[in-house]
């Protein structure tokens, strides 16, 4: 490569350059330090190295690996759910939206909300003594359940995500449903595939990039909850809902313990590329030959 | 050129003049976004009404979300933004090392209660003047208990059911004489599940979410029994029997029915609600939720039938937790004088008489009291009652006081779920708290 256009390629990534390292660079920087430090809000300035034993200390707490497990329990159920949930109402409203498109602008209503408000809200609607869903139980069953008592707490945050944010799953796989091409379709219907046989060995092959990449977005999404799940019902009693966010959150701002909030953090870092990298493998189109 | 000098020149002594003038005043960060800043801006203007200009009064609010360990941060950090800042009784310890101790004016001895200005104290030094006070009130329908002393049938079944549930047989009483067992019997006897004639689906709602906040409001059932945090060794003596029986009475309650299900996730806003409704007969709750159920306009059902009361009697006596809010002097403060002055007027009974009828929620001797009697009622029982009945548990003033709370929340709650047995809880509470509160 010529010298001047290397230098020009340099000189044209430079701003690119500054800015990831202003923007991702210091912060990482910042994290490792306090990683490996005592710190906490009365000595954010002055760090007192002590090694890994933040790291030791989070590994060895068995709330860690609660709210970790609880996390990627939430993470796949949600995201299996939304994707199962969004390929459903893409094929078979189908039909409908290349009728009425702006049915979909309707659909995507609830993915509009703050997930903190989405929390509030539903705090609100399942409250026994202002909310709508006990009162109506109440006056035909003359009962319901306790939506977010220990032992419904979990179904209650699976479906209050699910009812968010399948539209997105939606819009997603709606689309990919949209783009194949009706040659294909057409091409084996002419060699005898009908309905779930056409669906199964044509469409769902052809969108299977679109579903991996849904799933892929709502898991990273869902693992990383905490906005309506800290309105709706904190990290619930004994901590039994505590997701890896809401952890972290706590030991930063409740426990004052810095160190470890930032060690935990960079585990799941650590963690989430792991995985997000072998997601990433399985789901990526293969080159062609 | 010689425009652009003068016009250099005369920024700089502008600048200069500004610095000197902020240098002057005296800054002081409050609590935001609540009738204690309504009440602080109208004592600031009085203040600023007669005193000298290099005294004059600033305020300036954070948001409330995260206040405390901001102003951790900004005191450890040497900030000299501000020279009187909030302080909470939770948090003293937490502060005191940034802070100056004061010296109480004679007239702040007159103005408040002995027991209301230790909640400003930390190590036997005081560190702020207390300008809010927060404790709890036996809230109970006036219109209910009313009936359960007349009614020769209610009495009946009340007696029943205390036997049936408590194992003796008890009689209904006057709210201000009932000990917690008391209480418990008329929790049952209101509770529709159990009492099939009980105008009230509960008979109490317990705020039982994983909070640290809730901590402080069942901390008065425990003191009621004898616990406390630590013993005057030092020790750490939740586990105590005491501490038990205050946990077995909320799982006892809960587990009855007495309060809705979803109380492992209620907290203020959710049991006023409850109450609200109409449907609960009774609950301990802050002193705040006072003025919102009164309401005629904001909960119809129940307004002008709540009586208030202090918390049950127990077998160590009767209590009410207390925790204040006040202002002190930042150590890194560069016009402390000034300070001093403002807080030696805040402490007068003029300056608390104008907090007060602003909005503020100053705990008065009745002396003081008496001249804002008229427009606050709910100040007269506030001042009575911390007074007579606060309290502040051993170690609670401590530098990680609100880690503690935080740790009996987690693991109280789970007992009370049903997560954990009592002594789990009990012995990684008691583990958790040797950590946080060593010397």
């Amino acid at each position: 490569m010529p010298r001047t256009s290397r230098f020009e390629g340099r000189l044209l990534i430079a701003p690119l350059t500054v800015f990831l390292i202003a923007l991702l660079g210091f912060p990482l920087v910042l994290d490792i330090i306090y990683s490996i430090s005592r710190v906490g809000f009365e000595n954010i300035r002055a760090p007192e190295p002590i090694g890994f034993s933040n790291y030791a200390k989070a590994i060895a707490d068995p709330e860690f690996w609660a709210a970790a497990w609880f996390s990627l329990r939430f993470g796949l159920i949600v995201s299996v759910i939304q994707v199962v949930a969004g390929l459903g109402l893409a094929v078979f409203l189908a039909p409908l939206f290349a009728k009425r498109p702006w049915l979909i602008a309707l659909l995507m209503l609830p993915m509009m909300v703050a997930p903190a408000l989405v929390g509030l809200m539903y705090r609100l609607i399942l409250h026994e003594f202002v909310g709508a869903v006990p009162y109506y139980l109440l006056e035909w069953y003359g009962d319901f359940p306790a939506f977010l008592g220990r032992d419904w707490a979990f179904t209650t945050l699976v479906v209050v995500e699910t009812l968010q944010w399948t539209p997105f799953a939606l819009l997603i796989l709606h689309s990919s449903y949209a783009a194949i091409s009706p040659d294909v379709r057409e091409a084996a219907a002419l060699d005898g595939a009908r309905g779930r046989r056409l669906f199964f060995n044509i469409d769902l092959p052809l969108m299977m990039p679109a579903i991996g990449i849904t799933f892929f977005i709502r898991f990273i999404d869902s693992f990383r909850v905490f906005d309506n799940l800290y309105t709706l019902v904190g990290p619930g009693a004994g901590g039994s809902t505590t997701s890896m966010s809401i952890y972290i959150y706590q030991a930063f701002f409740k426990v004052g313990d810095i160190g470890l909030a930032v060690a935990a953090s960079m585990l799941l870092l650590v963690a989430s590329f792991v995985v997000l990298w072998l997601i990433n493998g399985l789901t990526a189109r293969k080159a062609p030959l | 050129m010689t425009r652009l000098k003068t016009l250099l020149t005369s920024a700089a002594l502008f600048a200069a003049l500004g610095v000197t003038g902020a240098m002057a005043e005296v800054t002081v960060l409050g609590w935001p976004g609540g009738p204690e800043e309504a009440g602080l801006r109208k004592a600031a203007d009085a203040y600023n009404a007669t005193a000298a200009d290099a005294d004059k009064v600033k305020l300036i609010f954070f948001n409330r979300d995260g206040f405390f360990d901001k102003l951790a941060a900004d005191l450890a950090a040497g900030s000299t933004d501000f020279d009187v800042n909030l302080l909470a009784t939770y948090a003293l310890g937490r502060y005191a090392p940034f802070m100056d101790p004061i010296t109480l004016p004679d007239a702040s001895k007159a103005t408040f209660p002995e027991k209301v200005l230790a909640t400003m104290q930390y190590d036997g030094k005081q560190y702020g003047i207390p300008t809010d006070l927060s404790l709890h009130f036996m809230y109970y329908r006036t219109d209910l208990i009313e009936k359960l002393l007349s009614d020769a049938d209610w009495k009946a079944k009340y007696g029943e059911i205390s036997e049936k549930y408590l194992g003796k047989k008890l009689e209904p009483k006057d709210p201000d004489a009932w000990t917690w067992e008391d209480w418990m019997a008329t929790a049952l006897f209101f509770t529709k599940s159990i009492n099939s004639d009980s105008p009230t689906r509960y008979g109490t709602v317990l705020q039982m979410k994983n909070l640290l906040f809730n901590m402080m409001v069942w901390h008065s059932v425990a003191r009621a029994q004898g616990g406390d945090w630590m013993n005057d060794k030092g020790e750490i003596v939740v586990d105590s029997p005491a501490y038990r029986t205050a946990l077995e009475i909320y799982k006892k309650l809960y587990d009855a029915g007495t309060s809705p299900k979803d109380s492992t996730t209620y907290e203020f806003a959710e049991s006023n609600a409850a109450f609200g409704a109409g449907q609960v007969a009774t609950m301990v709750q802050w002193n705040a939720a006072f003025g919102d159920l009164d309401n005629k306009e904001k909960t119809p059902a129940v307004a002008g039938k709540i009586g208030t009361v202090a918390p049950p009697t127990g077998p160590a006596g009767r209590f009410t937790h207390i925790h204040g809010l006040g202002l002190g002097i930042n150590k890194a403060s560069k016009n402390k004088e000034g300070a001093v002055r403002f807080l030696n007027w805040l402490g007068t009974p003029d300056a608390m008489e104008i907090y007060a009828k602003a909005g503020g929620s100053p705990a008065l001797s009745d002396a003081v009291v008496a001249k804002v009697s008229a427009e606050r009622p709910d100040l007269v029982k506030l001042g009575q009652f911390a007074g007579a009945y606060g309290f502040v548990m051993h170690g609670g003033t401590a530098a990680k006081a609100l880690q503690v709370y935080e740790l009996q929340a987690k693991e109280f709650t789970a007992y009370w779920a049903g997560d954990k047995s009592l002594d789990e809880a009990l012995a990684a509470t008691k583990a958790g708290m040797a950590d946080l509160l060593k010397p």
